[in-house]
């Protein structure tokens, strides 16, 4: 069998498309052939050189292909998701809602003043015109019974997700949550007049917020 | 390319994320031309989007997608650069009786193996790679350049396996007589 006769082959070989019995044939003729051992590596370089071609994608590339897509309408429309549109209705609503619950508990608050408890929900120390005590900056006007004394249990009236919802507005930002990443330390959260060193510097919110 | 075909635009964004990549590199290699690559590439896009409603899953998606984009170049090159086969060859029957076009080069000959690898031979390669007939070219990117086996590559081109061996081995062929001519100039 003269070389010419294996070329192919031996092409194949070098793409891994020989069978068993054509790449017995091919080992032991390059065995025993210089000048098909070279063509062998020949062949297998010229392989690995078309991957050197390989262009770039150009920019604007996937802007172009969607343009033209949707003005020949071989696209759907993007769908529009209500679950998505209602989940982020939620916050505001539920934000309204509590301030609505908010106001009508103080309202309560002042025909009717009680005992300030200790407890606290993490809504009503973020609350708007909460008195922050011994500021030497007063905060706006508010009832002596400010914060309202809700009925027991309403600190965890809102569930753990309703307060991460919370927590996204900036008027009810959740205070924990600046103590557990201590970004409170970064924002401006004194109010005018006070200072850094004030030992009455509050936390957990925005100042006149 | 089935969520696509039932509705989902998201679906067609994702299959374009998947594989925009591979389109753009074989319209590249196929065309040779930035230009004409990125129009081609956008072409086989267009064109799969289109055959949507009639896919049907019956082979894997990647060589469908091939067999899209090698259409879709092939007439881009009829339209606007190949009005035929740039090289002339000899027909399968002439390449079966051992009778080839061009010599290989002899041992004596530069090795290629030591220059393909410089980045100043990319060009020349692609220049050798363009001047090959569309249908070894295209045989050879897909197994060479995009990893598809023998078989695939076949059903792309709608041609036979063993005919497959011979465009790649021809192809190969002439590219090493064009590469050794261009470095031995």
């Amino acid at each position: 069998m003269g070389c010419r006769d294996i070329f192919e082959t031996i092409s194949a070989f070098v793409d891994g498309e020989a069978s068993p019995e054509e790449a017995a044939r091919v080992r032991e003729h390059l065995a025993s052939c210089e000048r098909c051992r070279v063509l062998e590596r020949q062949m297998r370089a010229v392989g690995a050189g078309v991957r050197q071609v390989r262009g770039s994608v150009p920019d604007g590339f996937r802007e172009a292909v969607f343009a033209r897509l949707d003005a020949e309408g071989a696209l759907p429309k993007r769908k529009k998701v209500f679950p998505t549109a209602w989940r982020w209705a939620a916050a505001p609503l539920a934000a309204a809602a509590a301030l609505g619950f908010f106001l009508l508990a103080s309202r309560e608050a002042d025909r009717a003043p009680v005992p300030q408890s200790p407890v606290t929900s993490r809504v009503e120390t973020s609350a708007p015109g909460a008195p922050v005590p011994g500021s030497p900056v007063p905060g706006p006007a508010v009832s002596p019974a400010f914060p309202p004394v809700y009925p027991q249990g309403n600190a965890v009236a809102l569930s753990t997700e309703d307060r991460e919802m919370l927590a996204l507005l900036d008027i009810l930002e959740d205070p924990a949550a600046f103590d557990a990443n201590d970004d409170a330390e970064g924002m401006d959260l004194l109010a005018p007049g006070d200072s850094a060193d004030s030992p009455n510097r509050p936390r957990g919110g925005r100042s006149g917020a | 390319m089935l969520l696509f075909r039932e509705g989902s635009r998201e679906a067609f964004e994702e299959l374009f994320s998947r594989h925009h990549r591979a389109v753009v590199r074989f319209a590249w290699r196929m065309t040779g031309d930035p230009s004409a690559a990125e129009e081609a590439a956008q072409e086989i896009f267009l064109r799969i989007a289109r055959a949507a409603p009639t896919y049907r899953p019956t082979a894997k998606f990647t060589t469908w997608m091939y067999t899209v984009a090698r259409r879709a170049t092939l007439n881009y090159l009829r339209d606007t650069k190949e009005g035929g086969e740039k090289v002339p060859i000899l027909s399968e029957g002439e390449a079966e009786d051992g009778i080839y076009p061009v010599q290989l080069p002899g041992p004596d000959d530069r090795n290629p193996e030591q220059v393909v690898w410089e980045a100043q031979l990319t060009e020349r390669f692609r220049t050798a790679l363009g001047d090959l007939p569309e249908g070894h070219r295209a045989a050879f990117v897909l197994n060479r350049g995009d990893g598809l086996s023998y078989e695939e590559v076949a059903q792309v081109l709608g041609v036979t396996v063993q005919a497959v061996k011979t465009r790649i081995f021809r192809a190969r062929e002439m590219l090493l007589s064009r590469l050794s001519k261009d470095v031995s100039a």
